[in-house]
């Protein structure tokens, strides 16, 4: 898919997939994306944590474990995980409903025991069940919600989250109201850091050496951004961006201090039912979103790597176990943080892990440099990878494939921009499913060969044939005059279903009296006897 | 000329007969054939095919050749099967002989017929092949009879082995093969084996008895 853009380079200058390139035989793409993957997930972290109502450092816990324990039992080369903006909803109400986030942490335990289960029973092969209309349209929405919701970041108005992906906001605005308000309330030491980033993103594969275009363009802007805030500063300008719009890290105190403020699991919630319940809420929605996002990662893979479902659950299981035991937000294999991965040409699950350890080293000994970050400048990271999964060629291809496909993909997409990722693409999953129904009942049920206008009108029945073709059949069958000779042929038909298989049976006795002569080959016998009246 | 001009006469005088005791025949038959029959006959003019089966045009497709033959690689008669049997749902394959044979008299024969006599050679195999039994009958007469029949059990048999029939036979119990003799004397079709519509029903018919005595084997 031309969404990869970016990495139509890395394959130029790879020529074969890194299949048995073990842990380190990319290392320094990997070190590279890792750098701006971890820039990104550290405000996304803190943003959704804060969205949630937990602790902020909930939110980098979550973060870390995604990257130092998840990548080791994934199977996914490029996925990242960590704290996700589509279970925000969810953990706020779990929050308040339970009374406190020390009584929430052990659902987040059961409910990584619930994806381990799930991940042993194999129901990770819903995977495979995921239209392809559907999850391009999710990939374009995702790249359009980035671009939406990260457009007023990018101006310096932080009224909302950073990372938020839904429609309606917490502040009572929307993505639209909020891009409005936006104007009014630009900043414009934000806006210069904002738009001078984007430029360089989209400029940067264009620069003539090779050197420099080498170096991660992601943590180019990022120094920049941290340099010319600097400038601001230094000349005393109105321009200075205000802490609001900088990242803002929780002050610790030190590495004692994170570690103190983390939020210790009370071990007594295992007895409250509604921990379960939550539990089962929990496990069942990370697991759908990571699922989801592990299969838009292998669609945006460069090398179209794909990762067993199964496995991931276990990997997502045991990731949520350990956050519930060490105070963090659950997780789920996350898309923006995965295709900013790919996008900043990450290549294996290297990045991944090396992302938890620069999170944990950003938390433990650089807090406060992070700080200095305009969130303007990450919101261009994001703008920009948000572009490379919404190019116009992708419209352009869902048009041209037709009304069938491109109908599931923009309803998708329209589903994801007014309501949330998750609700958005379960209408997507719905619509995409009902699309394939529709269309699989208008399927031919009765090939002919031989040539038209044959005495004996023969065909053959398909490979598989479901309740889904029962009208298309009876429709078929009814057709035929009186004084015709029909021969359906049922000998290289895998699968027929008993619906099927009954009303064949009732027709060949109903169409002997309207004096059409119904020859079956290979159909079998009903297994409960003939139909009644026959 | 004369001689063609009379049957374009007749031609005239037939389809003025044909009109007046009905006058939408042509109009029915140009819609589409669904024959019962497919003939496969002799080339011989003394045994027309719907003369003697006293079948109306429509009632049957024809083909005719030298001496009836039925050859596993004779495209001609296999586009006929074929067609008749998988589009024209023919239910009855007849093939029939006759007495006084040209094709099987010449297989009698030395060789010096022309082309004619590839054509026939199979006929020479049915000959050598039962040249113990044929050289034990009374005379020639009956000698030829007995060649002309053991060539439509032949070509019966061939027929049965086709793809067409095989694959017509693993669907059910359609077409029917016949073989028919029919005698120039007295105008009669002699059956010689009838209703093979199986496998099954071939096997007992073809007795290993009789296959070595048609084909060696």
């Amino acid at each position: 898919m031309s969404v990869t853009a970016p990495s139509a380079r890395a394959i130029a200058e790879v020529s074969s997939p890194p299949v048995a390139g073990g842990w380190f035989a990319y290392a320094r793409e990997d070190a590279a994306a890792s750098i701006v993957v971890a820039l990104v997930a550290l405000p996304l972290c803190l943003g959704i944590a804060h969205a949630s109502g937990a602790p902020l450092t909930s939110g980098l816990v979550a973060g870390i474990i995604g990257g130092l324990v998840v990548p080791f039992l994934s199977g996914s080369q490029l996925m990242v995980s960590g704290p996700a903006a589509g279970l925000v909803t969810i953990v706020y109400a779990s929050i308040s409903e339970l009374g406190g986030f020390e009584i929430f942490l052990p659902a987040v335990a059961l409910a990584g025991v619930f994806q381990i289960v799930m991940g042993l029973l194999k129901a990770g092969v819903i995977k495979f069940y995921f239209p392809t209309d559907v999850m391009r349209g999710m990939l374009a929405a995702i790249g359009l919600t980035l671009i939406l919701k990260q457009a007023v970041h990018l101006v310096g108005y932080d009224a909302d989250y950073f990372g938020d992906t839904a429609f309606d906001q917490e502040n009572h605005e929307n993505t639209f109201t909020a891009i409005a308000h936006a104007f009014g309330a630009t900043h414009a030491g934000a806006t210069i850091i904002g738009l001078l980033s984007l430029a360089l993103l989209f400029l940067w594969p264009k620069i003539p050496s090779a050197k420099i275009r080498r170096f991660p363009a992601g943590l180019f802007v990022v120094l920049l951004g941290i340099g010319l805030n600097a400038l601001f500063r230094a000349l005393g300008s109105d321009l200075m961006v205000q802490p609001e719009h900088l990242v803002a890290m929780p002050s610790s105190g030190g590495p004692l201090g994170f570690f103190g403020a983390v939020v210790r699991p009370d071990f007594s919630a295992f007895a409250n039912p509604k921990v379960w319940s939550a539990a089962f809420t929990i496990g069942l929605v990370a697991s759908l979103e990571s699922l989801l996002s592990l299969e838009a990662t292998d669609r945006l893979d460069p090398w179209k790597r794909t990762s067993p479902p199964s496995r991931e659950l276990v990997a997502q299981g045991a990731g949520n176990f350990l956050a519930g035991l060490l105070g963090g937000l659950p997780l789920t294999g996350v898309i923006v943080r995965s295709s900013a991965n790919v996008n900043a040409g990450g290549r294996t699950r290297l990045s991944a892990v090396l992302h938890g350890i620069w999170l944990l080293v950003f938390v433990l000994l650089i807090p406060g440099a992070l700080n200095l970050i305009p969130l303007s400048a990450l919101a261009a990271i994001l703008i920009h990878t948000g572009f490379k999964l919404s190019p116009p060629s992708l419209y352009r291809e869902m048009a041209r494939i037709g009304w069938w496909h491109w109908l599931p993909f923009t309803l998708t997409i329209v589903s994801i921009l007014l309501t949330d990722l998750l609700v958005g693409i379960l209408i997507g999953l719905f619509i995409g499913g009902g699309v394939i129904l529709l269309r699989h009942s208008r399927s031919p049920v009765l090939i002919p060969i031989g040539p038209p206008g044959s005495v004996l009108q023969r065909f053959i029945l398909p490979v598989h044939l479901s309740f889904l073709n029962k009208a298309a059949l009876a429709n078929m069958l009814e057709s035929f005059p009186p004084g015709s000779r029909v021969e359906l042929d049922a000998r290289r038909t895998a699968h027929i279903d008993y619906d099927i298989l009954e009303l064949i049976h009732t027709y060949a006795g109903l169409m002997k009296e309207r004096g059409v002569d119904l020859r079956l080959v290979g159909v079998p016998s009903l297994p409960g006897g003939k139909p009644s009246g026959h | 000329m004369e001689n063609y001009r009379r049957i374009m006469a007749n031609n005239r005088e037939w389809v003025k007969k044909i009109v007046e005791s009905d006058p939408g025949y042509f109009d029915k038959l140009s819609k589409g054939q669904q024959p019962t029959f497919l003939f496969i006959g002799c080339s011989d003019s003394r045994a027309p095919a719907e003369v003697i089966t006293g079948t109306e045009p429509g009632e049957m497709f024809v083909h005719r050749n030298i001496a009836n033959q039925v050859q596993p690689a004779d495209l001609n008669v296999l586009s006929v099967l074929q067609y008749g049997v998988e589009v024209l749902d023919i239910k009855h394959v007849i093939v029939c002989g006759h007495y006084g044979c040209g094709g099987v008299r010449a297989a009698m024969a030395e060789p010096f017929h022309g082309l004619v006599d590839y054509w026939i050679g199979g006929i020479r195999n049915i000959i050598r092949l039962n040249r113990h039994a044929l050289e034990g009958m009374g005379g020639d007469e009956e000698r030829f009879k007995r060649i002309v029949e053991l060539n439509v059990l032949e070509q019966v048999y061939n027929l049965s082995q086709t793809p067409v029939v095989q694959q017509a036979w693993d669907k059910g119990p359609r077409p029917l093969l016949h073989g028919v003799v029919y005698d120039l004397h007295s105008g009669l079709l002699q059956e010689l084996v009838v209703g093979l519509d199986s496998n099954k029903k071939a096997q007992e018919f073809f007795t290993p008895q009789l296959r070595m005595s048609l084909h060696g084997a």
